[in-house]
């Protein structure tokens, strides 16, 4: 388990929590969390449901007040100083409510209003253009896909330092959810930290340059994306040419068998080097083998079953 | 000052539909209720007749007896302000426990308190929002009970007419605080609307029946309808009961602010009977 977080100087950091608690009678959502997000940076934060994420996040933007611990956004103190936190950071919930009767923009007129006429028009049609948002249709008509475009505009309109997100791409169809990273993507090339929960593998995949695993309140991992998706784990498949024993094989350490078809295929999952496989490979009479690359999700149910 | 201003402008509009609603069913209540007092005169022999043949426990419930009644003042208080205060109260309860938890409970308020508003200029913005919306009914209440003084025999000048009706904007103020402080204490919008309705309508009938026994007169004078005034002359109007029915309320306001500052913000479908965190 790597929790650790280089040490990083302090104006260099967009976003830290120190410690987080959090108990609702109980129920002990936050035991401690540690956390730091770098300015610039996109940074996923990837949990099953009920994991803890949805409570960070409420912590950092004073919806909810911590029982210990310390969270400090882009420098401030969001207990301390509330508006000044918001006014910089655009937010998007994990399940987005509206007055139903309202137009869209009617409705982004109210918030645009909550920010003090932060964000400009000209900004907002680009948006709703390119997500395909009609501005003009009542709330009550619009399909939760559609809703949810409307928290994206709202999170982004007035170009926030900071994105805090919650479960970005719910409700969208593949390809908008491709045009919404593209969005994110944009805001973080023109210089917002980018700070998002999510339990699709693939999105944080795509997007996050680092992730924080969190599991029952507690986070379990930090690592760069890449490192854990090229980390230690693999998955190889082999084919014999004839039926052979390969029991030597899955009693090396490290190798595990996950799949056999019969004497002349199977699966093995991989961890740590391949140098000894591979030589342990070459006595017997391979016809061919397949090494897949494991994806994120592999990385986050290997580390779930193991902890199970 | 501005995010206070925009809470308000918001609540406000928000309200208006409740605002005219209210305020001209009121008004026209009024418009028809002052010209009846002119065929109620012509008829004052049979009517004190009848009046005088109902049990005196009904007649207390409308505020009078058998020989105030068909005064200009009985007739006013027999057939609108001892009521007012239950009917109008029905938008205070209303509009006060929804006034914040409504969009808590539908989920909107993370939201809304993610933009750069603040807590103090939010709650105190929808605050004076439902106190504006509240002012705006009996505004429209009382034009519509004075629109026709001039033309009516009761006697009285529109001055006068604002009286009942600033004891009435104090009783909707304290049932629409009420039901704001309770909401932000229990778990759900509907559980602190029945409450205060509750309170409201008991208030209503024990001081109606407070002449009955001392043990209810003594409940009595701890709810707000004890405290009602119906007079219509700013000399008989007492102040010290107006005033404390006034920092009664101000006192439950900043209760609920004291409770707003310090609690969650919850999210549609949460709810928890735990009163402190």
């Amino acid at each position: 388990m790597n929790t650790s977080n280089t040490t990083i100087p302090d104006r260099e950091i967009a976003l830290q929590v120190q410690g987080l608690t959090k108990s609702y009678g109980k129920v002990r959502a936050l035991r401690g969390i540690d956390l730091q997000v770098r300015c610039g940076e996109i940074f996923g934060f990837l949990g099953p449901n009920g994991a803890g994420k949805t409570t960070t996040i409420r912590c950092l933007l004073d919806m909810i007040r911590p029982d210990g611990g310390k969270a400090q956004v882009l420098g401030l103190d969001p207990q301390a100083d509330p508006v000044t936190v918001q006014a910089r950071t655009g937010y998007l919930p994990g399940e987005m409510q509206y007055y139903a009767n309202l137009t869209s923009e009617r409705q982004l007129r109210f918030f645009n209003d909550m920010r003090g006429g932060q964000a400009d028009w000209g900004s907002i049609r680009q948006l709703s253009d390119r997500l395909e948002l009609d501005l003009k249709q009542p709330i009550k008509n619009l399909s939760k896909g559609n809703k949810q475009k409307l928290g994206v505009i709202q999170a982004l309109m007035h170009r926030p330092e900071l994105l805090i997100l919650d479960e970005p791409t719910s409700g969208l169809d593949p390809l908008m959810q491709q045009e919404v990273l593209g969005l994110f993507r944009e805001a973080n090339e023109a210089g917002a930290t980018i700070f998002f929960s999510s339990h699709i593998m693939s999105e944080v995949e795509t997007l996050a340059q680092r992730v924080a695993i969190i599991r029952a309140g507690e986070i379990v991992e930090v690592a760069e994306t890449s490192s854990l998706t090229h980390g230690t784990l693999s998955r190889m498949t082999v084919r014999f040419k004839r039926p052979t024993d390969f029991s030597e094989l899955i009693k090396m350490p490290g190798i595990g068998l996950l799949s056999q078809v019969d004497q002349t295929s199977i699966t093995l999952q991989v961890t740590g080097d391949m140098e000894r496989l591979v030589q342990e490979l070459g006595r017997l009479p391979v016809l061919d083998l397949e090494t897949e690359r494991p994806s994120l999700e592999d990385a986050f149910m290997n580390y779930y079953h193991e902890q199970n | 000052m501005k995010r206070l201003w925009t809470t308000f402008r918001y609540t406000f509009n928000g309200l208006r539909w409740q605002i005219l609603g209210w305020g001209i069913g009121l008004a026209l209540y009024g418009l028809m209720l002052i010209p009846m007092y002119e065929t109620m005169a012509g008829q004052q022999d049979q009517l004190q007749k009848l009046i005088s043949s109902y049990p005196p426990e009904f007649l207390a419930f409308f505020g009078g007896d058998a020989d105030s009644l068909m005064t200009p003042a009985g007739f006013l208080g027999m057939y609108a302000f001892s009521m007012l205060p239950v009917i109008v109260g029905i938008f205070s309860v209303l509009a006060g426990s929804g006034l914040i938890v409504s969009d808590e409970e539908h989920g909107r308020l993370d939201l809304i308190l993610a933009h750069p508003v603040g807590r103090p200029p939010f709650f105190f913005g929808r605050f004076l929002g439902m106190l504006g919306a509240s002012l705006g009914i009996i505004f429209l209440g009382w034009l519509g009970f004075s629109l026709l003084l001039g033309q009516s025999s009761l006697g009285f000048t529109w001055g006068q007419m604002a009286v009942p009706f600033l004891s009435l904007f104090v009783q909707v103020l304290v049932y629409a605080i009420l039901a704001f402080l309770l909401s932000m204490f229990l778990p759900s919008r509907s559980l602190a609307a029945m409450v205060s309705g509750v309170v409201m309508v008991a208030s209503y009938l024990l001081s109606s029946l407070s002449f009955m026994s001392e043990g209810v007169e003594m409940i009595a004078r701890i709810l707000p309808y004890h405290y009602y005034q119906t007079v219509l002359s700013f000399q008989e109007l007492n102040l010290a009961w107006l005033f404390a029915l006034i920092g009664i309320s101000l006192l439950m306001g900043l209760l609920a602010w004291f409770r707003f500052a310090r609690r969650d913000i919850r999210l549609s479908g949460e709810g928890s009977w735990r009163l402190s965190r």
